[in-house]
């Protein structure tokens, strides 16, 4: 078991580490031409580009606006769950569930075709609405607007798993507290700020490491919406450089060197949940 | 809470696949099994080869070498990644694949594909074509990627919109942009050019005398800024600006929806689209080449694929037999009555069900003069960045001409060089 997990994870990290200090093209793929060591090159004119600070930057800013909005909406409907009828949460979990089960592919199709500039049913209900301004607008084209179709999708697709674990969180946080505090006095606000999420934390934790993982390689939905009109250029990023680095221009020791720069910026930014989680195993 | 501690232990892992999952690695599927010489695979890009095609295939392979051949499709988005990951590996390569012409350089020049040099007479000898086809997959006077089918761009237009609007079929290139202009209404576009179509806008630019890139003594220098690719933007800016409600950031896919729905009076594509307009329209639907400047065809972009053979395929004699089958006279019958143009150019005349129809005389004028990318060898890369969409729907969008083309002649540079 052990074996394989150090294989699995292992041999494509290792070889990743290694190729970033080669220079690594189709050329040596297809055996060509051997694989040339170039040092630390292929980081060096990483850091000197600006269009991979530009990438950097977009991602960490979409990362957090992202894992954010997600973890808000996510715990609304948590609590929202707890105070529905059987019923009406039982149609609201079938809804999250299935937003959740459906595949990304089929997803974005179906987002590409809301947002469409010609036949959108988004333009079609702005225009009819009294904005005439929309017929025919193209959402993708302006980098900000492209940012705000794909936050809409991605946080759609990650809401329904951080609404159930929360949910099943909040399910196990003792009544009696809770009626004590509401005996005492607590308001609904002051039960949920101080009982609530204190209680929940660890779990509130994990969930958000996850996000911020999630968030900061989405890949998918963005390089969906780069093909149905987004300018690449502009709206690259990091899963979508790297891809385009490795697999579009076939620069493999270019990809490696940022994919190893993306493991170490992943590690920075969530390695602060990752202590705290130590931090309350130990007694 | 003793869930902590695998709560750690899953994250991590999760971290750690997470951001090393993205170093390209992608599963082929198909390939033949090694040793089984009884099995080869086929992989044809998109969905342009009618199935009757297929089918005459397997058969025939069947009949002639007593091998299974499977057919398998790629969406041409999909190719490229599918190509770069499984072509390379024996147990996973395709036996035989169809490719792009302006994506066979880059695969022909790093030994992806076998050497056919020494079996083009079997084929079709001087026959196959269109030359630059066969150039696009030569590296070193070898050849290694043969042409496929080609489809070159036309126009396809309403004769009743046409009539009515008392304008005869246009002979040059400006009176082709007045009568654009001519047929926009408020709800319709005279011609229909999504911003990110360059591969249709490229024809102002080739008809005004422009070019993409050069090469000169080793090095790719992006045109796209001379004054002469100027002249053609100038003129295709016209066209994004009164003239086409196509979205800013469509691309070239189905052209023919907006025109089915009675959006545009006329669009520009590659002959097999002809097999996509409505039922209804189509007998007020006709064809001409895109005049040039001075009459005559402009040089118009080619549109089409060529097939070749991997290198790592264990199946190369199979291989050989059914690119064999694919030159067959009857299959280059079939694939010319199915609009698709032959690889063999003794079948063109057979283009259009076998009468010269004005689609197949449109789809011949077109192909007299159509160009090609640039022959480099990273021109994949070009594609898979999107230089050229970037660009076109930036001079869509509204942006100044000189500056925009300044700047993708540098990008151009960069991943030609």
């Amino acid at each position: 078991m052990a074996v394989v997990l150090v294989l699995a994870l292992g041999y494509p990290l290792v070889r990743q580490l290694l190729m970033s200090f080669q220079e690594f093209g189709l050329a040596q793929q297809f055996g060509a031409a051997e694989p040339e060591w170039v040092g630390t090159a292929n980081y060096q004119a990483l850091f000197a580009d600006p269009v991979v600070w530009g990438v950097i930057a977009r991602s960490i800013a979409f990362c957090a606006v992202n894992a954010s909005l997600t973890m808000i909406v996510g715990t609304s409907v948590a609590v929202l769950m707890t105070k529905l009828d059987g019923p009406v949460r039982l149609m609201l979990q079938t809804s999250l569930l299935l937003a959740w089960a459906m595949p990304v592919i089929a997803a974005m199709t179906v987002w590409q075709w809301l947002f469409d500039t010609q036949y959108g049913v988004i333009n079609w209900a702005l225009v009819q609405s009294g904005f005439e301004g929309f017929a025919g607008h193209s959402w993708l084209l302006n980098p900000l607007s492209f940012y705000f179709v794909a936050t809409v999708i991605v946080v759609w697709m990650s809401v329904p798993f951080v609404a159930f674990s929360l949910y099943a969180a909040l399910t196990q946080v003792s009544e009696e507290v809770l009626e004590a505090a509401q005996l005492d006095g607590a308001s609904g606000w002051q039960r949920f700020r101080h009982i609530l999420v204190p209680t929940i934390m660890p779990i509130i934790y994990v969930v958000s490491l996850l996000q911020v993982i999630w968030d900061l390689r989405v890949f998918a939905q963005i390089y969906y919406l780069q093909g149905a009109g987004g300018l690449r250029s502009e709206t690259d990023l990091l899963g979508t450089y790297i891809y385009n680095l490795g697999i579009g221009q076939s620069d493999y020791g270019m990809a490696s060197a940022v994919a190893t720069f993306m493991l170490l910026l992943t590690l920075a930014l969530t390695i602060g949940y990752v202590r705290k989680l130590a931090k309350e195993e130990e007694p | 809470m003793k869930l902590i501690p695998i709560a750690v232990l899953g994250t991590v892992a999760a971290l750690v696949l997470g951001a090393c999952s993205n170093d390209g690695s992608t599963t082929g599927s198909g390939g033949a099994d090694a040793g089984a010489d009884a099995e080869i695979t086929l992989w044809l890009a998109g969905e342009d080869t009618p199935v009757e095609l297929t089918d005459w295939l397997t058969t025939e392979f069947e009949e002639t070498t007593d091998a299974t051949l499977t057919v398998e499709r790629v969406d041409w988005g999909e190719l490229l990644p599918r190509l770069q990951t499984s072509l390379g590996n024996t147990d996973e390569t395709p036996d035989v694949v169809e490719i792009g012409n302006t994506q066979a350089p880059t695969f022909a020049s790093v030994g992806a594909f076998t050497d056919l040099t020494d079996h083009l007479d079997d084929l079709g000898g001087d026959a196959i074509g269109p030359q630059g086809f066969v150039e696009a997959g030569t590296v070193d006077d070898a050849v290694y990627a043969v042409p496929y089918y080609w489809g070159s761009r036309y126009v396809f237009y309403r004769t009743d919109l046409l009539e009515a609007a008392g304008i005869a079929v246009p002979t040059t290139l400006a009176e082709f942009n007045a009568a654009a202009a001519a047929l926009t209404t408020d709800t319709q576009s005279g011609f229909w050019l999504p911003g990110q179509d360059w591969r249709n806008g490229i024809s102002w630019i080739f008809a005004n005398g422009g070019d993409i890139a050069v090469q000169e003594d080793g090095t790719w220098t992006g045109t796209l800024s001379s004054p002469e690719s100027i002249e053609g933007l100038t003129q295709l800016k016209a066209i994004y600006d009164g003239v086409s409600k196509a979205p800013k950031d469509g691309e070239d896919a189905e052209p023919w929806t907006a025109f089915n729905n009675g959006d545009a009076a006329m669009f520009m594509a590659p002959g097999w689209a002809r097999w996509s307009i409505a039922e209804d329209l189509v007998e007020n639907v006709g064809a001409f080449a895109l005049p040039g400047v001075d009459g005559g065809a402009a040089p118009v972009f080619a549109g089409g694929s060529t097939i070749a053979i991997s290198k790592a395929s264990p199946n190369q004699e199979l291989s050989l037999e059914l690119l064999e089958l694919i030159y067959s006279d009857d299959y280059q019958t079939m694939l010319a009555e199915n609009g698709l143009g032959p690889a063999n150019s003794t079948f063109n005349s057979l283009m259009g069900g076998g009468e010269q129809d004005e689609f197949t005389v449109a789809a011949l004028a077109a192909a007299e003069n159509a160009k090609l990318t640039p022959a480099a060898a990273s021109w994949a890369a070009v594609e898979q960045s999107k230089i050229m969409e970037e660009f076109f729907a930036k001079i869509a969008q509204g942006g100044d001409i000189a500056t925009e083309a300044a700047a993708a002649d540098a990008a151009l540079d960069k991943a030609l060089n």
